[in-house]
C-alpha cells in the first residue's frame, strides 16, 4: 500500500489542475439542488484512488450519484486514459449469492442495490496508475509546447492586408502577389503594397502598432508560461518522485479478483460460498462477490447513504496508508462519537436533514456535514478537531455528497488549511488568466477536501 | 511524401494510330499527358512505372475517336503538413522566400524566419544572421517544414517555416556536417 500512496497523490494533484471544471452536460436531473456538477471530476478520481476495481453501481451508490451520471464521467476518464474500466455479465444467480453474503452480515442491502444486482451488465473501473502518469506527463508536455510555439509564432499563417482597399491576403496567395519589381507584395486588384497583417489591432494601426501588438502578446503568452510552471511545480515534482517507482498494477478486473478471492474466502464463509457457486456453474469466479460484501457491511449500520464511508472502513488495507498520509480526516474524526455529537450541535443549520437518522451510522453523516461547516470556522475549529481526532475510534472515511460539493465549494475557498493547497493558492489568487484549470486548483482541492484536511489535521 | 499507386484514365486516341502499333501510342501518349500534372487529390504525378490494364476501346461516333480506359501504376508526390522538405529557394524578397522541392512551389514568409535572421535587399537579396554565418539566398539549399498546404484542382501551394530545430541552410559548406 505504502507504494501506492504517491499515486494517489499525483492522481489527486491531476484531477484538480485538469479536471477542476470539467462540466458533464446533459444533466437529466438540473433541479437538483445544484445545477453546477463541476468538480464531480475531482470526487470520482479521489474515491476510484480509494478503491481498486469496484462496481460502479458501488460507487455511484458511495458517491450518492446518479448511476447515469457516474457512467458519463467515467467514460469521459476512460477517454481520457486514467480509467480502465471492465463489463460483464453476471447472472441473478450470481446477484442471489451476493445478496444472501450480504444477509449472512446481518445487514440490510438497499433497494436499488437488489434491483441492480439482478441486471445483467455489470461494470467495474479501476484507476490506471501507469497510464496516468504518462497521460499527465504527456499533457504537460503538450501544454508547454503550444504555448512555446505560438511564443515562437511558428506555425501559424501569415495575412497580408491591403491598405487602400483593405483587402486581405494569407501567405498561400503569395505566388500570385509576387511583384518582380521590388520585394513586396502587391495587392491584385490596386496593385498597393500589402502589409503584413499581425493583429486586428495591428492592421488599424499599422506600422509600428504592429510591433506593439506583437510585444503585448508575447507578454501575455510569457505570463502565462510562467504562470504554468508555477501552478503545475507540485504536480511535476509529484511526477518526478513517481518516475522512478513501479506503478501499482491491479491487472485485469479478473486477475485482480483472483488474487483477492483467496483472502476473503479464509475470512468470510459466505465469501466462499459464493465464489464456489459462481465458478461451479457458470465457471466465471466471483471474488467480486467479496468486496462486495464487505461494502455491505458497513452500509448495514448506517444509512444507505453513509454506503461510501462504510466501504473504505471495510478495506482494512486501505485504511492504513490513508490515515497515515493523505489523511482522512473524517475518518479519524468520524471514530470519535463524542466529537460527533459536540459538532453536531455546533453546526446544526445544515445537519437538519439528516437528524432522523440520528442512529449511529446516521451520525456519522451528520457529523460530516457538521465538520465541514466546522472548517469555515477556521483555526480554532481545527485544533479542536485535531484532538478529536486522536480520540476517534472508529474510522470512517469522507463521504461527499453531491450537495456537499457544491457547499464545500465556497467555504473551502475562504480557508484553504492544506499545507499542498497553500502553494497554489498565491498563485491561484496572482493569475488573471484562466484559460488554463490550474488556477482552480484551490477550488477544486478544497471539494475533495479530504486531503488537504488531513494534512492539517496531521500538523495540528 | 510519394506513394506508389494505380489511377485510371479514359484516354482518346486518333483513328491514324490505330495499327500494329496502338498499344504503344497508347503508353506513350499518356506518359504524355499525364507526367508532371497535379490533381489535388493525389498529388502531383512524377512517373508512370507501368501500365495494368487497358481496357476495351469504345469508338466515338462523329470523330472516329476510340476511347480506352487504362489502369496505370504511377510515383506520385503529395505534400502534407508537418512533412519536412528540403528545397532550393528561387526567389528572396522582403516578405520572405520561396523555394521549390520538386515541383511544388513553397513559401516561407518573414515570420517565419528566425528572428536572427535579417532581409538584406541589395543585388543578391538574401536573408542573413548578424554575424553572416548563415544566408539565404537564391540557390541555397534549405530544409523546411510545411505548415500549411492549399491544394487545388490542378496545383498544390504549400507554407512552410525553417524557424524550428534542425531546419534552415543546408547547403552552407560552414554549417554541414
Amino acid at each position: 500500500m505504502n507504494s501506492i500512496e504517491p499515486f494517489n497523490r499525483l492522481v489527486k494533484l491531476a484531477a484538480r489542475a485538469f479536471y477542476d471544471d470539467v462540466s458533464m452536460k446533459g444533466d437529466n436531473q438540473p433541479k437538483t439542488s445544484r445545477g453546477d456538477n463541476r468538480g464531480m471530476a475531482v470526487v470520482v478520481l479521489d474515491a476510484l484512488t480509494r478503491r481498486p476495481w469496484v462496481r460502479e453501481e458501488d460507487l455511484a451508490k458511495a458517491l450518492k450519484l446518479h448511476s447515469k451520471q457516474l457512467r458519463r464521467i467515467l467514460r469521459f476518464f476512460e477517454e481520457e486514459k486514467l480509467v480502465t474500466r471492465d463489463h460483464r455479465k453476471e447472472s441473478a444467480k450470481n446477484a442471489k449469492a451476493h445478496n444472501a453474503a450480504a444477509a449472512n452480515d446481518g445487514q440490510t442491502v438497499a433497494k436499488e442495490g437488489e434491483e441492480k444486482v439482478k441486471m445483467h451488465t455489470h461494470s467495474y473501473c479501476c484507476l490506471d496508475y501507469a497510464q496516468i502518469c504518462d497521460v499527465v506527463r504527456y499533457r504537460i508536455h503538450r501544454m508547454k509546447k503550444k504555448l512555446k510555439d505560438e511564443l515562437d509564432s511558428r506555425n501559424t499563417i501569415q495575412h497580408y492586408i491591403c491598405p487602400s482597399c483593405n483587402k486581405r491576403y494569407s501567405a498561400f496567395d503569395a505566388l500570385q502577389l509576387v511583384s518582380y519589381t521590388d520585394e513586396y507584395f502587391h495587392c491584385e486588384t490596386c496593385n498597393g503594397e500589402l502589409v503584413a497583417e499581425d493583429d486586428k489591432l495591428a492592421s488599424e494601426e499599422m506600422g509600428d502598432g504592429d510591433d506593439n501588438v506583437r510585444k503585448r502578446r508575447r507578454e501575455k503568452l510569457k505570463d502565462m508560461q510562467q504562470r504554468i510552471e508555477e501552478q503545475l511545480k507540485p504536480l511535476v515534482a509529484q511526477l518526478d518522485r513517481v518516475k522512478n517507482l513501479p506503478a501499482p498494477e491491479f491487472g485485469s478486473l479478473q486477475t485482480w479478483e483472483r488474487a483477492h478471492i483467496g483472502a476473503f474466502a479464509i475470512g468470510d464463509p459466505a465469501a466462499a460460498d459464493s465464489s464456489r457457486n459462481s465458478q461451479g456453474q457458470y465457471g466465471t469466479p466471483m471474488p467480486y462477490l467479496g468486496q462486495t460484501k464487505v461494502e455491505v457491511d458497513i452500509l448495514s449500520d448506517g444509512e444507505k447513504e453513509g454506503a461510501e464511508s462504510g466501504k473504505d472502513g471495510s478495506e482494512l488495507k486501505v485504511i492504513p496508508p490513508w490515515m497515515i498520509k493523505d489523511g482522512m480526516n473524517l475518518t479519524k474524526e468520524q471514530r470519535g462519537e463524542k466529537i460527533e455529537s459536540q459538532k453536531l450541535e455546533k453546526s446544526e443549520a445544515k445537519d437538519d436533514k439528516k437528524q432522523d437518522l440520528k442512529d449511529d451510522q446516521s451520525v456519522q453523516e451528520e457529523y460530516i456535514k457538521a465538520y465541514y461547516e466546522a472548517l469555515r470556522k477556521k483555526q480554532e475549529e481545527e485544533e479542536a478537531k485535531n484532538r478529536m481526532q486522536q480520540e476517534g475510534k472508529i474510522s470512517v472515511p469522507d463521504s461527499q455528497t453531491e450537495r456537499q460539493v457544491g457547499k464545500k465549494y465556497k467555504r473551502d475557498d475562504d480557508d484553504d488549511e492544506d499545507i499542498e493547497w497553500e502553494e497554489h493558492q498565491p498563485t491561484a489568487a496572482g493569475n488573471a488568466t484562466e484559460t488554463y484549470k490550474l488556477a482552480d486548483l484551490n477550488a477544486e482541492a478544497q471539494e475533495s477536501g479530504d486531503d488537504e484536511d488531513d494534512n492539517v489535521w496531521e500538523e495540528g | 511524401m510519394f506513394f506508389h499507386i494505380v489511377l485510371e484514365r479514359n484516354m482518346q486516341l486518333h483513328p491514324r494510330h490505330f495499327g500494329p502499333h496502338l498499344r504503344d501510342k497508347l503508353v506513350s501518349k499518356l506518359i504524355k499527358d499525364v507526367e508532371g500534372t497535379c490533381s489535388g487529390r493525389h498529388g502531383f504525378v512524377v512517373a508512370i512505372t507501368g501500365v495494368e490494364d487497358i481496357g476495351k476501346g469504345l469508338i466515338r461516333e462523329g470523330t472516329g475517336y476510340v476511347t480506352f480506359p487504362v489502369k496505370y501504376q504511377c510515383v506520385v508526390f503529395r505534400p502534407f503538413k508537418g512533412e519536412i522538405l528540403e528545397a532550393v529557394v528561387t526567389m528572396v524578397n522582403k516578405m520572405g522566400f520561396f523555394a521549390e522541392a520538386g515541383p511544388v512551389q513553397i513559401f516561407v514568409s518573414n515570420h517565419l524566419i528566425p528572428d536572427d535572421m535579417e532581409f538584406q535587399s541589395g543585388d543578391v537579396p538574401n536573408y542573413t544572421t548578424s554575424d553572416g554565418s548563415v544566408k539565404i539566398q537564391k540557390e541555397s539549399e534549405v530544409r523546411l517544414k510545411i505548415i500549411g498546404t492549399r491544394v487545388d484542382a490542378t496545383e498544390i501551394f504549400c507554407i512552410g517555416t525553417i524557424k524550428d530545430d534542425f531546419l534552415g541552410v543546408i547547403s552552407d559548406p560552414g554549417a554541414a556536417v
